[in-house]
């Protein structure tokens, strides 16, 4: 693979950020590093030890090799926040272990690569939100409601089960309000990208004989469509602004299910009606 | 302006944080772990429920088990539902009622009193509060005798269960707009609407939007009046499945079907008793709903012993008349 001209001059080992030169190297073009070993390690085992738990059949669905159905559940909720049977959701246990540890170790990589570039750490910090709302959803969330068996399972049929039912107990989730900006913030994340992936093809793609349109081009028509346009850079801002918050809303919104509001979420909105506004 | 806008955004925060509970919460499995099968309580608020109920516990009145065998003919007249009593069980079963039901009004609340002597006549069916008990003594053996697939064999329902201490229970419903679903569900066989087959136009389901509707504002009267989530009976992956669903739902639909039969048998036929003034907005009497017995509790009353029917023989096997003096085919 081609070799940027000035990619030669940062494949240089140190500014790693636990210090030393450990797996300081790069295998083709891919940066090895610790955390990238940690990665691998994490990652392997933790694969694997979900292959085992379709082998032994360990959840709901017994043993089965169909892929829909394979499922690793955590265990029974009177099991609270101790450490289970390896069959009662203790491979659970060990996979949710193996997956944070895989996830906070790409986090790392992600941050010593920008640290030996010299960029900002703007991409580890969103692939952050990413981790945190799944460390909500398998440990934070489970903590406070004072069982791992709120976790949910691995497998792609259960874990719909599982969302399902979780809606269901607070009778309508939609009227949750977190669930509800988390909402709204996916869905402007994808009008905005829509619209900027609109316009930059747009610009980029000219009528033969023409030349590549400029950023004056693009400020312009959205000062005509919008009266306003956010600009090159704003877009991108604008972007990451959405989509995190739509990741972290979205772990807000399940977070205060069950530990902050037992009842159904419509029920809650009668705050509005206890308001001393009303005659 | 700064300050204006910190000053609403803390305030809006305040108003929307108050509105939440806080953990710990208790949370039950009732199903396999993992899926989400979980009945989820606060238990700061079930304790004041649990203590709300226990503080009604009735004090006076409650006396342990008479027994004996039937009281002699002629021992009362226009005994119809009771006469299987012995006279001392007969009269610990009235002092207790007193207390169940009205405790404040006392035995005059169905009893009548002759305005010209002032004598208590026990025997006269003039208010047509004594018609009514006497139908709800009625109901209730009906209940306990028939119905223990709902109310347990050993436990049972009691006028407390419903009364709580006062003579209108709180929980009933009447014919109007909002109860159309109630409605539908006390003249209908069943609340199922759900297809069989995965597209609509196979099968023969004819099944209206309405129909869907009546039946989940069924379901939400069913979550209000035992204070449950979706989950306590159903899988909602699949919630017309039986063999994913949990025991408890078995139980409901037993209870439907008794709050049915109930209201058909029992609180319809006494339309032409109530007074004016207990009739609802379309000049109907009241019907029980889930909640006359539950009162937003999974166990009415949180299961309180001073619910059951155990040891009260007047509520728990079918009564008959007291025969008149002289009757020898009695027994």
């Amino acid at each position: 693979m081609a070799m940027l001209s000035f990619e030669k001059k940062y494949r240089v080992r140190g500014g790693t950020i636990i210090g030393g030169d450990l797996f300081d190297f790069w295998v083709g073009p891919f940066y090895v590093g610790f955390f990238g070993v940690t990665t691998i390690f994490f990652s392997v085992l933790g694969t694997l030890l979900l292959v085992w738990g379709a082998a032994i059949g360990e959840g709901l669905a017994g043993q089965t090799w169909n892929l829909w159905q394979i499922s690793i559940a955590p265990p029974p909720i009177e099991y609270g926040l101790a450490i289970a049977p390896l069959y009662e959701g203790g491979l659970w246990q060990i996979v949710t272990f193996c997956a944070i540890g895989a996830f906070v170790s790409w986090v790392l990589r992600q941050a010593e690569i920008s640290r030996k570039l010299g960029m900002g750490y703007h991409i580890p910090v969103a692939y952050s939100v990413a981790v945190f709302a799944y460390i909500t959803l398998v440990v934070i969330r489970p903590v406070l409601l004072g069982a791992w068996g709120h976790g949910f399972p691995y497998g792609i049929i259960s874990h719909l089960d599982w969302v399902s039912n979780v809606g269901y107990q607070y009778l309508h989730f939609h009227y949750n309000p977190a669930h509800m900006i988390a909402i709204t913030f996916f869905f402007t994340n994808c009008l905005a990208l829509a619209m900027h992936g609109g316009l930059i093809l747009s610009v980029t793609n000219p009528k033969k004989g023409e030349s590549v349109k400029t950023s004056e081009h693009e400020n312009a028509y959205f000062r005509d469509a919008l009266g306003y346009s956010i600009g090159a850079i704003g877009i991108h801002r604008l972007g990451l602004f959405l989509a995190l918050n739509a990741g972290f809303w979205s772990a807000v919104c399940i977070v205060i299910s069950g530990p902050f509001w037992t009842r159904g979420w419509p029920e809650w909105w009668n705050w509005w009606l206890n308001l001393p506004i009303w005659f | 302006m700064k300050r204006l806008a910190m000053g609403t955004t803390l305030a809006a925060v305040l108003v929307v944080t108050s509105a939440c509970e806080r953990p710990p919460v208790e949370v039950v499995n009732v199903g396999f772990r993992g899926v989400g099968m979980e009945h989820v309580e606060n238990p700061r608020q079930l304790q004041d429920s649990v203590d709300a109920v226990l503080g009604r516990e009735p004090t006076e009145g409650i006396l342990p088990p008479l027994g004996g065998d039937p009281a002699p003919p002629g021992t009362h007249q226009n005994v119809q539902v009771l006469g299987h009593l012995s006279a001392a069980e007969f009269t610990r079963t009235m002092n207790a009622v007193t207390q169940w039901v009205s405790p404040e009004q006392g035995c005059n609340y169905c009893h009548w009193v002759d305005p010209a002597t002032g004598v208590v006549d026990f025997a006269s069916d003039n208010n047509y509060t004594k018609i009514v008990s006497r139908r709800m003594f009625q109901m209730t053996q009906d209940i306990n005798a028939n119905w223990t697939s709902h109310v347990g064999e050993d436990r049972g329902v009691n006028c407390m269960t419903c009364h709580q201490g006062q003579p209108v229970p709180n929980n009933y419903f009447f014919f109007d707009g909002r109860s159309d679903p109630l409605r539908s569900y006390v003249d209908n066989a069943g609340a199922r609407v759900q297809g069989t087959t995965a597209l609509t136009g196979e099968g023969d389901n004819r099944q209206s939007i309405k129909q869907t509707e009546y039946t989940y504002a069924l379901m939400i009267h069913m979550s209000n009046s035992l204070g449950v989530n979706c989950t306590y009976c159903h899988n909602s992956a699949r919630f017309a499945d039986w063999e994913e669903s949990t025991p408890q739902r078995v139980t409901a639909l037993r209870g439907l079907r008794m709050i049915r039969a109930q209201n058909m048998q029992h609180m319809v036929p006494l339309q032409d008793v109530w007074p004016e003034n207990r009739l609802g907005p379309m000049g109907d009497g009241p019907k029980l709903t889930c909640a006359s017995c539950h009162n937003g509790a999974y166990k009415p009353q949180y299961n309180a012993q001073y619910t059951w029917a155990t040891d009260w023989p007047a509520l728990t096997e079918i009564g008959y008349p007291n025969p008149p003096a002289g009757d020898t085919t009695a027994n």
